[in-house]
């Protein structure tokens, strides 16, 4: 009897994982399968049409080697500092003068905070090249201000084209880190506030003790989604500066499509994938660590 | 203490079978990405002009001028009434990124445009070499036969021994430097000057009257152009059409080369190019002369109808000047040719359809759509700007002077070359490195 009962239950417990089956399938043949079969073709020099031929760890050592590739790593690293800390901090200060205030039209706030976040990035980037161009708007403002002599095309310029495309991934993101964590001081238990209030604490104090800790969860998600969107990011690069003024603006993505769809290197361009996932990998990891979100 | 050990047993684990994985995956070839395609069929058209008496049916892939492509079509359908041609566009990006899985693959297109790769896929055998048809319909006396040596891949025709041909063009395209003839008054300049000296003597009387002289696209393929009109002034064009068809041993690293670079860093550092041509497209730049931003502007003949629809009069045309006024006149052009597959079950009703683009009725119809004419004699004479620019590739080619454009000669030089301009406009980087990293782009595509 009792041998019969556990046995069911064995039973059931398989069909618990039936249910998951679908999804799993799913998960392993566009997400799993594809990354390792890239991983893969990492091992071979392969112009993606001829037989390809094994070298081995080769490509690996031309990512490490190759300072053209190298720069566009330290570029996406760069550009981490705007599409997520910057986003990030301004969102936090946002949110430490907001937070504790009863706000009205708050809807119509958010709507205006995520549209950058809803509008395709292509669509991001050709407006933004128009706004930093000779003519473009941003000139015509310092025209107006009398700061003619700091206007140029910026999108071309050695010094400030990088800092231009990591301002327009700024813009975009700052909506959604805002949306995050205002959403996140909404959760947080009014009578947090009250306890460190009646204990003295100031609105600094407040937002250090209380709503800092109580968002590191939405915080986590922030730095992480802005991050991989830093890292991988490709399509705004494209369409803005296509990688240039020199290699000023090249991100890891831009060159893995490039050496993959136009130079016909997939096993270096495949290397190179694998290198941006695994740093993507560790700066998640790390950001979950510092957040404490994992736990 | 045993936790700690655990993972590390882990990893051991995982290590080890990653590398058996590896061997395992190594020593099978069949898990070896990609095949070894063999070419099927024959590598020569023949030499005879019959078209055939059945319905054939010929497909054709291209990217350009989809208008020209379909008028082209319909005249040629209407004269070969049995021939029926189903014209397939492609974006450019799609265009040139799938052309080498295109023409490999069992399903290749009868005809398709030339495009930058075609040349390694003619040499491993997927397109037709059309040398026999060139001879027997006599291609030379209505197309300019240095048209036609642009599209040899730098091969040997196994038919008939001589240089081989991989495309038939369909209107030809010639870069140059237009002029606001208005804008040039303004500056004191009174006519296209004779030599690179006096040209650079206008730029600077362009800069003096507070005018931009040069207006260059250099965000994209402008500043290539630039470069590439200044080689063709100080490098040997036997040099440079070896180098573009990636001869064995030839090299960008040449005197000639490093006197064009520097005197393009020399136009940056002096002011003559836009400040703004690194932020600036071309289509962007080419807007901005319309708008009477620019003295010159550095671009391709298929800008002159945008330019002359708003300019009028006041735009002129000429091709860069050499250094010496007795010079020939040699200027970076190609044509908008088509390639045919070894695949093709219908060989002599795509060579039809070929010849036909060199009829003086396809010259009508490519004249109209903006592209210059094979046969300048076939269409009525033109006038205005385009006045200029069939005088100027007219000139041109009784030089001898057509050269392709630089980023045929490897499928990474148009990335590469667009941000070295760049460097070199913003004086980032010596002409003798760009130079060298040119060459090593090109040896990587042509190590043999």
């Amino acid at each position: 009897m009792r041998r019969t009962r556990g046995s069911r239950s064995a039973a059931r417990r398989w069909r618990g994982h039936l249910y998951v089956l679908p999804a799993l399938a799913v998960y392993l043949a566009f997400a799993v399968l594809p990354a390792l079969r890239t991983a893969y073709l990492s091992l071979f020099d392969w112009d993606g049409v001829t037989l390809g031929r094994w070298v081995g760890l080769a490509n690996y050592r031309e990512v490490v080697v190759d300072p053209v590739l190298r720069r566009a790593v330290l570029n996406s690293l760069a550009l981490v500092g705007f599409f997520s800390v910057l986003p990030v901090v301004l969102g936090l200060v946002a949110t430490g003068l907001l937070a504790g205030h009863r706000r009205r039209g708050m809807a119509g706030y958010r709507f205006v905070l995520l549209l950058p976040q809803v509008v395709p990035l292509v669509a991001v980037g050709v407006t933004w090249r128009w706004l930093y161009g000779e003519d473009g708007l941003v000139n015509q403002a310092l025209r107006a201000v009398g700061l003619a002599g700091v206007g140029r095309a910026w999108l071309g310029d050695f010094d400030a084209a990088l800092v231009a495309v990591g301002l327009v991934g700024a813009w975009v993101s700052s909506g959604l880190c805002l949306m995050l964590l205002l959403s996140g001081v909404g959760r947080i238990d009014p009578s947090l506030y009250e306890a460190a209030r009646l204990d003295g604490a100031g609105p600094v104090r407040e937002f250090v003790s209380v709503t800092l800790p109580q968002l590191r969860g939405e915080l986590a998600v922030a730095l992480t989604v802005t991050t991989v969107a830093a890292l991988a990011g490709f399509d705004l690069v494209y369409v803005t500066t296509n990688g240039g003024p020199g290699e000023q603006t090249t991100v890891p993505g831009l060159l893995i499509y490039r050496l993959a769809f136009s130079e016909g290197r997939v096993g270096l361009a495949s290397a190179l994938g694998v290198v941006l996932g695994c740093l993507v990998l560790a700066l998640v990891a790390a950001v979950n660590r510092l957040s404490g979100a994992g736990r | 203490m045993a936790d700690a050990r655990r993972p590390c047993r882990a990893r051991g684990a995982l290590v080890a079978g990653a590398a058996l994985l590896a061997w395992a995956l190594a020593a099978c070839q069949a898990l070896t990405p990609g095949s070894a395609i063999e070419a099927p069929g024959p590598r020569a058209a023949p030499s005879a002009t019959a078209v055939p008496d059945g319905d054939v049916t010929l497909r054709l892939e291209f990217t350009d001028a989809p208008p020209m492509v379909d008028a082209l079509v319909a005249a040629f359908e209407a004269r070969h009434p049995r021939v029926t041609v189903e014209p397939r566009y492609k974006t450019f990006s799609d265009y040139v990124r799938s052309l080498g899985l295109t023409m490999t693959s069992d399903s290749a297109p009868d005809l398709a445009q030339y495009a930058v790769g075609m040349g390694e896929l003619a040499a491993a055998g997927h397109v037709l070499d059309l040398a026999g048809y060139r001879a027997a319909y006599g291609w030379d006396a209505s197309v300019p036969p240095v048209s036609l040596d642009q599209l040899t891949a730098g091969l040997t025709s196994g038919a008939t021994g001589g240089d081989a041909l991989f495309g038939m063009p369909a209107g030809l395209s010639m870069t140059g430097v237009y002029v606001n003839r208005e804008l040039a008054a303004r500056a004191g300049i009174d006519g296209p000057p004779a030599t690179l000296g006096e040209f650079e003597e206008q730029l600077a009387a362009a800069r003096a009257a507070g005018l931009t002289p040069l207006a260059v696209g250099a965000l994209d393929a402008g500043g290539l152009h630039l470069w590439a009109a200044l080689l063709n002034q100080t490098v040997r064009v036997d040099d440079y059409r070896d180098w573009v068809d990636g001869v064995a041993g030839a090299t960008i690293e040449t005197p000639g080369a490093l006197a064009a670079t520097e005197r393009l860093v020399a136009w940056g550092r002096r002011g003559f190019v836009d400040d703004a041509a690194n932020g600036t497209s071309q289509v962007d730049s080419t807007a901005r002369f319309a708008r009477g931003d620019g003295v010159f502007l550095l671009n391709g003949n298929w800008a002159a109808g945008q330019l002359a629809d708003v300019l009028g009069d006041d735009l002129g045309f000429f091709p860069m000047p050499g250094e010496h006024a007795a010079g020939p006149t040699v200027a970076s052009g190609f044509g908008f040719a088509f390639a045919v597959s070894s695949r093709t079950e219908h060989p002599a009703a795509a060579g039809a359809f070929l010849d036909f683009l060199a009829s003086p009725e396809a010259n009508v119809i490519i004249a109209e759509h903006g592209f210059l004419p094979g046969d300048p004699d076939a269409v009525p004479p033109p006038t205005g700007v385009f006045a200029d620019i069939a005088e100027g590739h007219r000139r041109a080619v009784a030089d001898d002077g057509i050269t392709a454009f630089p980023d045929f000669a490897a499928p990474a030089m148009l990335d590469a070359l667009r941000s070295g301009v760049q460097k070199l406009l913003a004086d980032r980087v010596a002409a003798a490195d760009f130079l060298a990293s040119t060459q090593e782009v090109w040896r990587a595509a042509h190590p043999g």
